[in-house]
């Protein structure tokens, strides 16, 4: 591929589109190998393929084949996207192939899965893709039957004239139509039309799943590849100062010992170019479990690191220059630091009216103080990249959320052009946002070149949860004042986390309450952390969420109600600019989510019930959880979701996000945490990093869209973040007691030995 | 689901086993002067040659042997509930399997699963032995949430302890499952004492009585 | 060298006897249906049959399956028609999809030893297979499910 590789931009793809006339489909031979769609391969791989845009690749026997632009991290992109495009394609569903489309951010867009953005960013570009395939297909029966192209209809894969009766398929034109000028006006077709689109598609890939076949990253396989496996400091805050592989060397298998450095001194870091350990102390060898045995012989001896600034080039922020302190931490010091911290001064990131004086005058203050503990991602496959890096150009195969972001980074560091690089997307087990951080791509990259073979780079699980790049630790003090008459008059958050804080400062409730006050605080570490699904708010609907029911407790109001009458003044009589939420479709999941649980039904009264409801990642979603005791614990057991993404492109595999949204929120809030003692991360497998399983997930969860017309927005993270709430509350309810420190099966299990 | 509600007293045990060693240990002055108590085993047992009864020594060589019973080691496969204990603070096993008829687990929950011939090598890996199991559903032989005592007692029942003999008593101090407590797999306490000594005292408290301590 | 029966075929491969059976089908046999999630028996994702046994093959060392039969993902139906594979593209369980396969080979062995099993039987099969993306309720639909076309003997 010659193109250079620059940012979508619709005028980006609409030129590309244009220009790519026919396509072979050897450019993309590299993905046959490595094991895609049983069904081509029964087909018999057709000899021409036309590619009439990036997305869409037509055979003149009509063999349509479609590309999923966007990293498959279990969102189900590798069919909901092209669902979209076979919408407007006017395609059999049943009969289209669906590729993994190559990494071209020219041709294909910006390619990552993150934010719950895949849906969102790509519906109108797919769309249009699809409809001008479809009209240029028509255009090029309308040139050989000598009609007007209005009087061409394409439907199921077919074009047909209904006047002369003429008919013939979309392959029988591919050749034509790729010389046709894409469109300038493209008309899409009204949601009521939509026939692929909202109807619910099995997952594309299902078959390949359970049948084992080789998807992922872990599975990936060349001739003569090595194995490779870092050794990383034992914790935090140390670094290799020198090695003996000797022993090493001598186990069977074993190639080679090295150390290497990642990153060189003063290097720029992009927003996602985190690593927690920059010197490197790598096992190469001929297979995994030789690797593993050999790493064991390793004598290496550490030494603590010196404060260090690093220039940091944030994703939406710029370059900012940050400091990394030395010292081993540990959880508890560092509990105790952000308590001493909370209560000195912190910036000041939203203020509406006067909060000093409301609270002066208040008759009743609220406050209460939430904590929650750093999180490991904690993907069933573990990190891992295949690299092949030679003089002239690297292939680079494995699980990334985001190959454009890294490869400029891949091309710093190998000093090759971008396009000499190319990256293959294969299918993730699981993100969660961890895979957005391409070190252990740029690891690979180097440990290829360094001994010149094709190399797997491979984390056992312990390298996995003790590497670092967690979700934050964090804390936040909310306070809220009543007057005499117990109307809430005053709102103020301060948050602080190490090393980010976690506020949302124009979220509601701001914008709901005359006086308002957000703060944020930081505390530097040398913990590393990253974006861990809907950054930030998974803690906030948590604190916030919980801390709104106190309020409408003391105020002697429903929960729901409450909600209600804040989001109604917030419709009404917004306070302050900026509110970054649709307080109708705020209320609308709430209203919702009321119905369908059967809020106040009296034969629900028997369950221990929890609200929540969150925006974030530019949808909504509420949940009712309903507690019951099983042998002695409290158990969520059932939950009612309630969500309003817009549109819903493929309904039965949203509903199976949320559900698993809700299913993690219940296994994140009763068990995760990632705790350190001098450095060291204090769990490093899941006998020790408990995990939710079968038996604690609930019975039931159903889950409710609101329906619209809206362009759709996320689904991977906003059903996440209010299920910590929903479970805080309802855990009130089942034991009394309020629960302001997470994983909440810690106080659980303190509250049974105090018996 | 009736096993769980026991299991449901795990978090106080261990300090409620504390409590009753602590009392019981106080006790042991006072109990070995009370040659009243009844041996274990009955009057009509032939085998227990009477003369070499001495409840004092029983009782005291048994309190050894509570020791090592009520380790983790022990302890752990001898559950009050259907699911194994794990780890040095005999928490419930992670993933909860469940003992089954034989004790072996049930369906993709099998002891044997995840639990090999040997050891396997390496921190926080399953330990191992051939028979790895947990005394069956008809026969669940509790240790957990035992006193002294009552386990003396429990261990000295036929209809408790496997239909044992004293003779399989005395040989099933070196049964192999036994003998895996004290090669736990790396990273895992031993039991307070060595085998040798357990087998000692455990021989010696059959032999001189099988009396149970007094108390509960 | 040893000598394994893999899915009813016999591989001769030239490994030390001590290598974990996963490593031993994922790096020498060329079968990666089985998947490496923890490596110390936490995870399940690692599970195939040993003789009809869910064996974690992260633990279980190759030498254990000599002379046995080892069955694994690939294996578990001759023509991608067992009744739990169907069912789990019917009920559309898998999200990621990294922990089917071993989730698969746990639940095969519940439903051959009970064809009708109760959540609580699942629960008591399952508990030892994570699935980081909480696909259990789908899981559990999809094992009635399977139950249900077993009985009917579709």
């Amino acid at each position: 591929m010659e193109n250079s590789k620059t940012n979508y931009s619709r005028r980006s793809f609409l030129k590309s589109s244009a220009l790519a006339g026919g396509g072979l489909m050897i450019s993309f031979s590299a993905f046959s190998k490595f094991g895609f769609a049983d069904k081509i391969n029964k087909a018999g791989l057709p000899e021409q393929w036309y590619e009439l845009t990036g997305y869409i690749k037509i055979t003149p026997d009509n063999i349509i084949k479609i590309f999923n632009p966007n990293p498959e991290f279990g969102q189900n992109v590798m069919t909901s996207l092209p669902m979209i495009i076979a919408e407007e394609l006017e395609v059999d569903w049943q009969k289209v192939i669906i590729e993994m489309g190559p990494h071209d951010n020219v041709k294909l867009g910006p390619q990552f899965s993150g934010g719950s953005n895949s849906v969102r960013m790509y519906w109108k570009p797919l769309r249009e893709a699809g409809a001008a395939a479809r009209f240029m297909l028509m255009a090029a029966a309308a040139q050989t039957w000598k009609v007007p192209v209005e009087e061409v209809a394409g439907k199921a894969g077919m074009l047909y004239h209904e006047k002369s009766g003429k008919s013939g398929t979309y392959g029988e034109f591919a050749s034509k139509a790729s010389g046709i000028p894409i469109p300038k006006e493209i008309k899409l077709k009204e949601p009521r039309d939509f026939k692929i689109v909202r109807s619910s598609q099995k997952n594309v890939e299902g078959l390949k799943i359970v049948t084992g076949k080789p998807l992922f990253g872990l599975d990936y396989k060349q001739e003569g590849m090595l194995i490779a496996m870092i050794e990383h400091p034992p914790a935090f805050g140390m670094k290799l100062k020198s090695f003996d592989g000797s022993q090493t060397l001598k186990m069977p298998g074993i190639k080679d010992v090295f150390s290497l450095k990642l990153y060189e001194d003063g290097f720029e870091q992009g927003g996602f170019d985190t690593r927690t350990f920059n010197e490197l102390l790598v096992v190469v060898g001929n297979t995994t479990w030789e690797v593993m045995n050999g790493r064991k012989k390793l004598i290496a001896e550490w030494e603590p690191i010196r404060e260090t600034k690093e220039t940091i080039n944030v994703f939406r922020v710029g370059k900012q220059e940050v400091t990394i302190p030395a010292g081993l931490e540990s959880s508890e010091s560092q509990y105790q630091k952000m308590q001493k911290r909370a209560k000195e001064p912190a910036t000041v990131l939203r203020k509406d009216g006067d909060p000093e004086t409301a609270f002066k005058n208040a008759a009743q203050i609220i406050e209460r103080t939430y904590n929650a503990p750093f999180l490991a991602h904690n993907c069933l496959e573990p990190i891992n990249f295949f690299a092949h890096v030679t003089d002239d150009k690297a292939l680079l195969v494995g699980p990334h959320q985001a190959p454009g972001w890294i490869e400029p980074t891949v091309s710093k560091i190998l000093n090759l052009p971008a396009d000499k690089i190319e990256i293959q997307m294969t299918r993730m087990g699981g993100g969660f946002g961890r895979r957005s951080y391409g070190h252990y791509l740029t690891e690979a990259a180097l440990i290829s070149k360094k001994v010149k073979a094709p190399v797997k780079l491979i984390y056992t699980r312990e390298d996995d949860m003790t590497y670092g790049i967690y979700r934050p630790m964090y804390t936040a003090t909310y306070r809220a004042a009543l007057d005499a008459n117990k109307n809430l008059i005053a709102f103020h958050v301060k948050g602080g986390g190490i090393p980010e804080h976690p506020i949302h400062a124009n979220r509601f409730p701001a914008g709901a309450v005359d006086n308002y006050l957000a703060e944020g605080w930081e505390i530097p570490s040398n913990i590393t952390i990253g974006a861990f699904r809907a950054p930030r708010s998974n803690f906030n609907a948590a604190a916030e969420q919980s801390f709104l029911d106190e309020i409408a407790e003391a105020m002697g109001k429903d929960p729901i109600d409450f909600r209600l009458e804040l989001l109604k003044r917030a419709k009404e009589n917004p306070v302050g600019k900026n509110n970054d939420y649709d307080a109708d479709r705020y209320a609308g999941v709430l209203k919702l989510v009321r119905e369908k649980s059967g809020w106040n039904d009296p034969e629900n009264k028997k369950y221990s019930r929890g609200v929540a409801a969150y925006f974030c990642h530019n949808s909504y979603a509420a949940h009712v959880v309903d507690m019951v005791t099983k042998n002695g614990q409290p158990y969520v057991e059932r939950v009612f979701s309630a969500v309003d993404c817009g549109i819903v492109v493929n309904p039965d595999a949203a509903t199976n996000m949320v559900q698993g949204a809700v299913v993690d929120g219940i296994g994140n809030a009763f068990y995760g945490g990632l705790t350190h003692k001098d450095g060291v991360a204090l769990q490093n497998n899941f006998h020790s990093y408990r995990m939710i399983r079968m038996h604690e997930a609930p019975k039931k969860i159903e889950v409710h869209f609101v329906q619209n017309d809206i362009d759709p927005t996320g689904i991977g993270e906003p059903p996440f973040p209010p299920v910590f709430g929903a479970v805080a509350n309802a855990l009130y309810k089942s034991t009394g007691k309020r629960f302001y420190e997470q994983p909440f099966s810690k106080e659980l299990n303190n509250m049974k030995r105090a018996f | 689901m009736k096993q769980h509600k026991e299991t449901k007293t795990n978090y106080f045990l261990p300090v409620k086993t504390i409590a009753v060693m602590a009392i019981l240990l106080s006790g042991i002055a006072l109990m070995s002067s009370a040659f009243n108590q009844k041996s274990n085993f009955t009057d009509n047992e032939p085998i227990l040659d009477k003369a070499a009864k001495d409840s004092v020594e029983s009782v005291k060589a048994f309190m050894t042997v509570y020791k090592v019973l009520m380790s983790p080691r022990c302890m752990n496969c001898h559950p009050s509930g259907d699911i194994p204990l794990q780890g040095d603070d005999s928490h419930l096993h992670a993933m909860f399997p469940k003992r089954g008829k034989e004790g072996k687990g049930v369906y993709a929950m099998k002891c044997s699963n995840c639990h090999q011939p040997q050891n396997t090598p390496g921190l926080n890996t399953p330990p191992g032995h051939p028979d790895w199991h947990l005394p069956p559903a008809d026969m669940k032989m509790v240790f957990q949430g035992k006193t002294a005592g009552q386990l003396a007692k429990q261990l000295m029942d036929p209809k408790q302890n496997g239909h044992k003999t004293k003779e399989q008593l005395i040989e099933h101090a070196d049964d192999g499952l036994v003998l895996a407590a004290w090669n736990p797999g790396e990273g895992r306490t031993l039991p307070p004492m060595s085998h040798a000594e357990f087998k000692n005292a455990w021989i010696t408290w059959i032999e001189k009585g099988a009396y149970a301590p007094k108390g509960k | 060298m040893i000598t394994l029966n893999i899915n009813k075929k016999d591989y001769d491969v030239e490994v030390d006897p001590n290598m974990p059976l996963l490593w031993v089908l994922r790096d020498f046999v060329g079968l990666v249906g089985t998947k490496y999630g923890c490596g110390v028996a936490q995870c399940g994702a690692c599970v195939v049959h040993l003789n009809g046994e869910a064996v974690r093959s992260c633990v279980t060392k190759a030498s254990r399956a000599v002379g046995q039969k080892v069955v694994t993902i690939e294996g578990l139906s001759e023509n991608n028609n067992h009744p739990l594979q169907e069912a789990w593209q019917e009920v559309d369980v898998p999200q990621c999809g990294y922990c089917h396969s071993g989730q698969l080979m746990s639940a095969a062995v519940l439903l051959r030893e009970n064809p009708d099993p109760s959540d609580q039987d699942i629960d008591d099969a399952m508990a030892g297979n994570i699935c980081r993306c909480g696909t259990y309720l789908r899981i559990r639909k999809a094992i009635h499910l399977a139950a249900e076309m077993q009985r009917k003997g579709s």
